[in-house]
Parts: structure tokens; C-alpha cells; sequence
């Protein structure tokens, strides 16, 4: 049963911030092109929000051909990147210095325009072309400050991504020309019967392993999240990384049968994320590179996930809703405790514990307390982990959820005690505060109003 | 005379009449010739776009009249020289809009754009040949009206450079001549027209024709920059910005690689070619200029040697397409050729105005020329983004298509190829554009003229930002009817369903 796609606000929600850098050619209008950065992303929450029924989207003169869509797993991904990027875009406002506030803004739209638009494409070209047009933009928010740190973070980050996308680009070419069609969704059939069905998958996990911060190849991310300007790391650790994710969960053969040993080799790799990441990252010092290591723990967590829909191919369809509010979930509270970092204390006592408060909430959800987002998905995930017998370690399993959640605890007190110790009082503009708190509105109240997460309350 | 045989002598026409009338002009009728050379280019273009439709609709423009006993003169329109004509007069367009821009106030611009303008017909006589004899005698006459370009400054460099390229391209020339020669002994003449000469050829005659293949390569090679006879290429850097461009993006390396696309694809024969084993060998060493410029181009400081030796490796890319067996390949192949003269030639007028605008010549004198220059830089690096393979720009479609021509020919090591000579491209040019947007300024850059509220003169920077909207578009609509890419498509059916 297919909707209609509603044509206007797709190219709106894509062309905006695409087309938005435009306007950085006039020297004078850099305080309208910051002050346009929240606005880049409505198009796009409208657009998940509104359209009830899939759709899909012909598009046969683009590129090689392209075809658009919009399901449930995508809406959650979409959902997640027009909210956290209309938020950080609201707090980058109230963020930027004078320096080089017109860079920023062209890198900010083509960023987020791939971000969004790779969500929305269902055919190999134009997955590609968005995923590669975040890639390349979000160098340059990474690199803005300029110093020695950020230089260097950048080149890891470029070199990595683009040998990530070089194994992307072969996985593509093997397994578009086996299964002679250029959509997505026709890749997992093409892989599956293929001669080279090994190799293709190899190179997906990798290819999209470096962007979802798979251990061994998540080097860029400590480097990188520290040095960004705050509002790019929240986007870069909530939703960019996902766009890992889901590349791998729309090219891997989830749904075939026979993909048992890769589906355990991803949980194992997730596995070792989720806890490896506690070691190094509560021994930084810098309150965002804690939360980047938290950013690896927690896609290990996901990575987990997307090896259980890989090994059972018979559960995916229970899987992957399951995936969606994870990501949610993880994705508002991750942007909020980034943007954290660069808030200072009111004078006001009382304010100063509101504050507290307010800055404890996302790490707390993290944590899976009651009452938070992350109790459901916690909650979800390991009700639909642990109702699969078929699963690779399936014994070990309640033992390892635990020990993730320990690793969270480790990294979040890490992160709260650095972030008591550096937070000082003083002044900032008002749009940085309201982006915060917008972002914490998201996390814990809009959370549960999202399409997403009332599906999987009410099944 | 009909009109099918009217049109093709007619796009020769306009630029060898353009020529000969911007000869007799005195040096100092600036407005008058700049009005002859956008005329000319113009009308060329036109011709060019009504055969392209003749064509596309299957009408025949040939002429042909015989020369000496056994020898005719033959010009023939078909969908491949379309392709090769079509290059050439939109860009010859922008390039004449570039050159007067370029050579404002220097002097012997007269002698410059007579040569320029006999360059370019001798790329339309390229083009349009209808046999091998008839592309010879173009592809010497573009030998010819180069040389005086390349030395136009007449410094001491210029004419070592020069020197160096006359005796690689004219060499080059006699080892194709012998080749043509020997062929015409073994088969007469032979039209392009008919493929398939040689399919059911006496198999005592494979060895000679194999020899003949060689020696026709290895003529051809020259002008396209193969490995080991690309050295005249990055010499010839030292002429001016236009030169460079028409050099690099249309007529010289190009008429080398469509020369090559001829002998395999309309005088041997895919299939043929494929039978004598001589496509793999050929394959290889396309891989390996590929591979082997971009890894000397990671150490030219010079940005216009950097670009040659990225022409040298670009170029190659066309030839491997030729080599994959199969129809996908070639689509492959010849849509580069179209691709990299956009791409490339974008580069160039980047490279130019940097030269003539802030006096850079060097890679690390780049440093934060983003800001002074943006709408120049912004073209440059899309360009850069296109020649590394980066969808949705042209040179994402080429690589796509040739990585899915070689799996199809069961070719899987040029796949490695494909991404190694991506992640070399990435590393010689992305740090360049690394230092226009993000490197600070070291000096205040010259402000010896005023541009009004352009960075730099309007003749300078249209062509560069129009050759950027085609490398954008051309990958972005590679599915509609009239992109390189159908282009392309059109002729392997019509190569491939006789």
C-alpha cells in the first residue's frame, strides 16, 4: 500500500540546504544565512512527520536513473536527522564567532542535504552521491577552527572515509552488476546469489564500518568530535554516524538466509565497541572525546542489533523497528549531552541545579532509568534479542547487555565529572540555550510522540 | 552537392576560413577579430548541433573525392565523430571567449588565434575522417598549427618545449604513417565506415596485422600521453593558460585517444581485436599510465605540470574503456572522452586565472586564494571532486561505467585500478583545494587591477563556470536523452548492431 509521495516537500526538503549555500556569494549576508541555519531542516520534519503511507519516488532522469522513498525505517532515521540538525542549527546560531561564520554555513547546508537526502534515496547513484556529499562537507566543519588538532583530525577523517568509500563504490559495482539492477533493495538478492557474495559483504561492512565507528576502523572519531565546533559534533556523533547504520542494514543481505557467521561476527565487533569503548574513553580528559568513545559504545550496541537482523533472517521485520527507536533514542540524547559542553552555569543558584538537572536527563536515559527513552529502547531491544534463541552467543547475551550498561555508567560519570570540573558561569546568547533545551524536549518529551516509537508501543 | 555532403565540409570550413581571414588582419584590429573568432565559433557550433541531430535521426554526411590512385580524401559523420565534434566546437567556443580574455595586451595575437583557429579545424578534420589516410593528414596538420601555440611566448623555455614536443609528436606521426602505409599495402584502402575487414582475413596474415596494430598504437600513443612516450606533455605546460586547456581537454591528447578508438573499434574491429589477444596487452598498459601519472603528479609543486601528469592518467582511462570487451566498456571509454575535456578544460581556466589574476603559478602559493577568488576556486573544486569519481559529477558516471564494463568483461583487476587511481587523485588534488579554503592568506595578494565587483575579468571567469555547470550536469541528468552518457550509448548500438 503505497501513498503518494508528496513532491514539493521532497525537493524542498533536499534542495533548501542544498541550494542554501547560495547565498553565502553576497558578502553581506552572513548574520541572514546563520540566522537561517534552523530553518534548513523544517522542510524535511514536515515531510516525516506528514506522509502516513510509504512512498516511492521515480525520479528516471536523475543521475542513472534514481528512485526516492520514504518507509518506516527511513522515517525513524529521518526523523531523527531534520529534528537533532534543527536543534544544533538553533544552538550554532547562539555558537558561532565571527570567524569564518560564511564557511561554516556553506558546509552546514551541503551536510545536512546529504545527511537527508541519503536517508530518503532508495537506488545506488544518488545513496552514493548524498552519502559522499556528507562525507566531503562535514570535512569541512570538522577542520573550521583550524588549529593543529582539527588539521590533523580532518585528514584521518578524510583518509579513512574515503577508503571507506572506495570499498563502498566496489561493493556497489560487484553487487549491482551480479544482481543488474541499480536499487537498493535489489542488492541483497544480488549478493546473496553471488559467486562473490563473501567479498561484496566484506566490503559493505567495511565500506560503511568506518562511518557507524566499527572498532579498528573508528580512529577519526575521538579525533574528530573534540576538535568540531560543538553543534557539528552533536550532528556528527547523533545522526552522521548512523548513516553507517544504515547503509549497512539497506545493502547487507538482511533477510536472506545463510548470513549466520557474518551476523555474529558484526555482534561480536558490536559487542567489542560497546565495551572496548568504556576502556579508553574514561581515561580522556576532554569531556567530548568521552562522549565520542560513548558514540563507538553505543553504535557497538547497534552494530549488535544489525548482526541479530543479519543472523535471523526471519526476524526483520521485528528487528528493525526496534532498530529505528534505538537510533532515536540514542541520537537526542547523544546530541544533548554534546551540546552540553559548550553551556555555561547561571549566577542564579537555582537556575544553576535547573541546569543540572536538565544536563543530567539525557545521560540518565542513556543509562535506560525509568521514565526515559532509553528505558523503552533499552527495553525493546533486549525483549527482541532475547525472544531469538536462534542467535549467535544467545547464552552469553543478558551477561553482555549488563556489561554494556556498565560501560555507559563508566563513560557517563566520566563525562559528568569532567563536565562539573570545566563548566563556569557566564554569559551566552539566548539561541544557544534554547537549542540546548529544545534539544532535551526532544530527548525525553517529544520523543514519545514520534510515529516511530508510538508503532512500536502500540504492536 | 547535397547538403549530407555540404555540412560536414562546412564545419571544416568555418575555422580554416576563420583562420585564413584572422591572418590577414592587421595585429591591431582587436574588436574585429574577437568578432570573427566568436562568429566562427558559433556558427561551427550550430553546424555541429544540426548534424548532431541529422545524425541522431540517420542521415548520412559524407563526402569523399579521390586524392591519388587508390587514396581518397574521405569526411563522414557518424555518431562516434559527432561525439569528438561536438567536444570541440562547444568548447572551442568557450576556450576563444577565454583566450581573448587571457591575451588582453600581449602581444602577437594575430599569429595566436590564426593557429588557434587552424587547430580546431584540424580537430573537426580528426573528427569527421572517414579513413585512416584522411585522419592522418588532419592529425599531422594539428601537429603543425600546435607547435606555434606552444612556443607563442618565445621564451627560451617555450622553444625547448616546443622542440621536445615536435620531435615526440612528428615521430610519432612517421611511426603512424608507416603503420597506415603497411596497412594499405596488406588491405587498400580502408573506410571506418565498414568494420569487420579483417574477421574472416587469411589467419597467415595475423602476424602482420598484429605488428601493424603495434605500430598504429604506438603512433597514436604519442599524441594521447601513454606511458613511456607521454614526455612531451608536461613540458609543453609552459604555453599560455587557453592553449593548455585546448591542448589537455580537446584536440591534442584527445585526437591521439580517438585515434586509438578508430583502429580498434572501425579498422580492426572489437571482436577482431579481441581475437588477435591484442586488447589485453593494450589494457595493461592503459592501467598503468593511469596509475603511474596520478603517482607523479603527487609531486609536481608546478599546478599546471600537476594537472599535465593528471591528463596523462585521465586520458588513459578512455583507452582502457576501449579495451573492455564489450559494449558497456566502450560506453565507458567514450563518455570519458566527453567528461575529461570538461572536466579538465575547467581545471585549466582555474589554473589560468589564478596565473593572471594573483600571479600563482605554484601549488603552495594557493594558499587561501579561496576567498579572493571563490566563484574561481568553487569551479576548481568541483572539478577536482569530479576527476576524483565523486557522484553526481561527470567523472562518477565514467567510473561507474567502467567498472561495470570490466566486471562484464570479466575484467575484476581493473576494478582495483578504478579505486587506486581514485585515492591517488583524491591525494594530489584534494590538498590543493585544502589550501584555497582553508589555509590563510601569507601575502596580500597583488591588486594591480580592478575588476568591478568580479574577482577577475568577466572573459576569464564565464567559461570556467560555464564548463562547471556542464560537469555537473552532465552526471546529474546522465539518464536523459542528450546526455554524453545516451550519446555514448547510441553509438555502441549502432557500433555493436551493424
Amino acid at each position: 500500500m503505497n501513498g503518494s509521495p508528496p513532491l514539493v516537500l521532497v525537493a524542498v526538503s533536499v534542495l533548501l540546504p542544498l541550494l542554501y549555500p547560495l547565498l553565502a556569494t553576497r558578502r553581506g549576508w552572513h548574520r541572514a544565512l546563520r540566522g537561517a541555519l534552523p530553518l534548513l531542516p523544517v522542510p524535511a520534519l514536515l515531510l516525516a512527520f506528514q506522509s502516513a503511507a510509504p512512498w516511492t519516488l521515480e525520479l528516471p532522469w536523475l543521475l542513472l536513473g534514481s528512485t526516492w522513498m520514504l518507509d518506516e525505517l527511513r522515517r525513524s532515521f529521518l526523523l531523527l536527522t531534520a529534528l537533532l540538525w534543527g536543534v544544533a542549527g538553533l544552538y550554532a546560531v547562539g555558537y558561532l564567532g565571527a570567524q569564518h561564520v560564511r564557511r561554516f554555513c556553506v558546509f552546514w547546508g551541503l551536510t545536512l542535504s546529504g545527511n537527508l537526502g541519503l536517508v530518503l534515496a532508495a537506488d545506488i547513484a544518488s545513496f552514493y552521491a548524498f552519502f559522499t556529499l556528507m562525507t566531503f562537507a562535514a570535512y569541512g566543519l570538522i577542520v573550521h577552527v583550524g588549529s593543529g588538532r582539527a588539521r590533523f583530525a580532518g585528514r584521518v577523517y578524510l583518509v579513512m572515509a574515503l577508503c571507506g568509500e572506495m570499498a563502498m563504490l566496489a561493493g556497489f559495482l560487484l553487487a549491482a552488476s551480479t544482481g543488474d539492477s541499480l536499487l537498493l533493495k535489489d542488492l541483497n538478492v544480488g549478493i546473496a546469489g553471488s559467486a562473490n557474495s563473501e567479498l561484496m559483504t566484506a566490503l559493505f561492512i567495511v565500506g560503511f564500518g568506518v562511518k557507524a565507528g566499527l572498532p579498528l576502523l573508528h580512529f577519526w572519531l575521538p579525533l574528530a568530535h573534540p576538535v568540531a565546533p560543538t553543534p557539528a559534533s552533536a550532528v556528527l556523533s547523533g545522526t552522521m554516524v548512523k548513516a553507517g547504520l544504515l547503509g549497512w542494514l539497506l545493502t547487507l543481505p538482511v533477510g536472506e538466509a545463510g548470513w549466520f557467521a557474518w551476523g555474529q561476527f558484526l555482534m561480536l565487533m558490536g559487542f567489542a565497541g560497546a565495551l572496548g569503548a568504556a576502556v579508553f574513553g574514561v581515561r580522556q580528559r576532554d569531556p567530548k572525546t568521552v562522549l565520542a568513545w560513548s558514540s563507538i559504545s553505543q553504535m557497538g550496541l547497534l552494530t549488535v542489533l544489525a548482526g541479530a537482523t543479519l543472523a535471523v533472517p526471519g526476524q526483520v521485520s521485528g528487528l528493525l523497528p526496534v532498530i529505528g527507536v534505538f537510533v532515536l533514542h540514542h541520537g537526542l540524547a547523544k546530541g544533548c549531552l554534546f551540546l552540553a559542553v559548550g553551556l555555561v552555569l547561571p549566577a542564579h543558584r537555582l537556575l544553576r541545579w535547573v541546569v543540572w538537572l536538565l544536563l543530567a536527563l539525557p545521560g540518565l536515559s542513556l543509562l535506560g532509568v525509568p521514565l526515559t527513552s532509553g528505558q523503552f529502547a533499552k527495553g525493546v531491544m533486549k525483549d527482541a534479542l532475547l525472544g531469538q534463541p536462534g542467535l549467535p552467543l544467545y547464552g552469553l547475551l543478558p551477561l553482555l547487555l549488563q556489561a554494556t550498561t556498565l560501560a555507559t555508567l563508566v563513560l557517563l560519570v566520566r563525562y559528568g565529572w569532567l563536565l562539573w570540573q570545566q563548566l563556569e558561569r557566564g554569559n551566552i546568547r539566548a539561541t544557544r540555550w534554547l537549542g540546548w533545551m529544545l534539544a532535551v524536549l526532544c530527548s525525553t518529551v517529544v520523543f514519545w510522540y514520534l510515529p516511530t516509537v508510538t508503532a512500536v508501543m502500540s504492536a | 552537392m547535397s547538403a549530407g555532403a555540404l555540412l560536414p565540409i562546412l564545419a571544416l570550413l568555418s575555422s580554416l576560413l576563420a583562420a585564413v581571414v584572422i591572418f590577414a588582419l592587421p595585429e591591431t584590429s582587436h574588436r574585429l577579430r574577437t568578432l570573427v573568432n566568436l562568429l566562427a565559433a558559433l556558427l561551427k557550433l550550430g553546424i555541429v548541433a544540426v548534424m548532431t541531430w541529422g545524425v541522431f535521426q540517420g542521415i548520412d554526411f559524407s563526402v569523399s573525392f579521390t586524392m591519388l590512385p587508390g587514396v581518397r580524401f574521405m569526411l563522414r559523420a557518424d555518431a562516434l565523430a559527432m561525439l569528438f565534434a561536438g567536444l570541440s566546437a562547444l568548447l572551442w567556443l568557450l576556450t576563444t571567449i577565454y583566450a581573448v580574455g587571457y591575451l588582453e595586451d600581449s602581444p602577437n595575437r594575430s599569429r595566436f588565434f590564426g593557429f588557434f583557429s587552424l587547430c580546431v579545424a584540424s580537430t573537426m578534420g580528426i573528427a569527421l575522417a572517414g579513413n585512416l589516410f584522411t585522419f592522418f593528414l588532419f592529425y599531422e596538420m594539428l601537429t603543425l598549427s600546435t607547435y606555434p601555440l606552444v612556443v607563442h611566448r618565445g621564451t627560451e623555455k617555450a622553444l625547448q618545449a616546443g622542440r621536445n614536443y615536435i620531435i615526440y609528436t612528428l615521430g610519432g606521426g612517421v611511426v603512424l604513417l608507416l603503420g597506415i602505409a603497411w596497412l594499405h599495402g596488406l588491405a587498400g584502402d580502408l573506410a571506418f565506415r565498414e568494420t569487420g575487414h579483417f574477421q574472416g582475413s587469411d589467419p597467415a596474415l595475423h602476424g602482420q596485422l598484429t605488428l601493424i596494430f603495434v605500430v598504429l598504437i604506438a603512433g597514436l600513443g604519442v599524441k594521447a600521453g601513454m606511458f613511456p612516450v607521454h614526455g612531451w606533455l608536461p613540458q609543453a605546460m609552459v604555453a599560455p593558460a587557453p592553449v593548455s586547456a585546448l591542448l589537455h581537454a580537446v584536440a591534442v591528447v584527445k585526437a591521439g585517444a580517438f585515434g586509438i578508438v578508430r583502429v580498434v573499434y572501425d579498422i580492426y574491429g572489437i571482436d577482431f581485436a579481441f581475437a588477435l589477444g591484442l586488447l589485453q596487452p593494450l589494457a595493461w598498459l592503459a592501467a598503468f599510465t593511469i596509475l603511474y601519472g596520478s603517482v607523479r603528479a603527487l609531486t609536481q609543486i608546478d599546478l599546471k605540470r600537476r594537472l599535465a601528469f593528471s591528463t596523462i592518467s585521465q586520458v588513459s582511462y578512455i583507452i582502457l574503456g576501449v579495451t573492455l570487451f564489450g559494449p558497456i566498456g566502450t560506453v565507458g571509454g567514450l563518455v570519458h572522452l566527453l567528461h575529461q575535456g570538461i572536466m579538465k578544460i575547467t581545471l585549466f581556466f582555474c589554473a589560468g586565472n589564478y596565473a593572471e589574476t594573483l600571479g600563482v603559478h605554484r601549488v603552495d602559493e594557493l594558499d587561501g586564494a579561496g576567498a579572493r577568488m571563490p566563484a574561481t576556486s568553487a569551479a576548481f573544486t568541483l572539478a577536482v571532486l569530479g576527476m576524483i569519481g565523486v557522484p553526481p559529477l561527470a567523472g562518477f558516471v565514467t567510473k561507474w561505467v567502467l567498472g561495470t564494463g570490466a566486471l562484464a568483461a570479466s575484467m575484476e583487476w581493473v576494478i582495483l585500478v578504478l579505486l587506486l587511481s581514485s585515492l591517488l587523485n583524491a591525494a594530489y588534488f584534494l590538498p590543493i583545494v585544502y589550501r584555497l579554503w582553508f589555509s590563510p592568506v601569507v601575502a596580500p595578494w597583488p591588486a594591480e587591477r580592478r575588476w568591478g565587483r568580479l574577482e577577475t575579468s568577466a572573459w576569464l571567469l564565464w567559461p570556467p563556470l560555464v564548463t562547471t555547470l556542464m560537469l555537473i550536469l552532465v552526471g546529474l541528468l546522465a539518464a536523459t536523452a542528450f546526455s554524453p552518457l545516451s550519446w555514448a550509448r547510441l553509438i555502441v548500438v549502432r557500433m555493436y548492431l551493424p
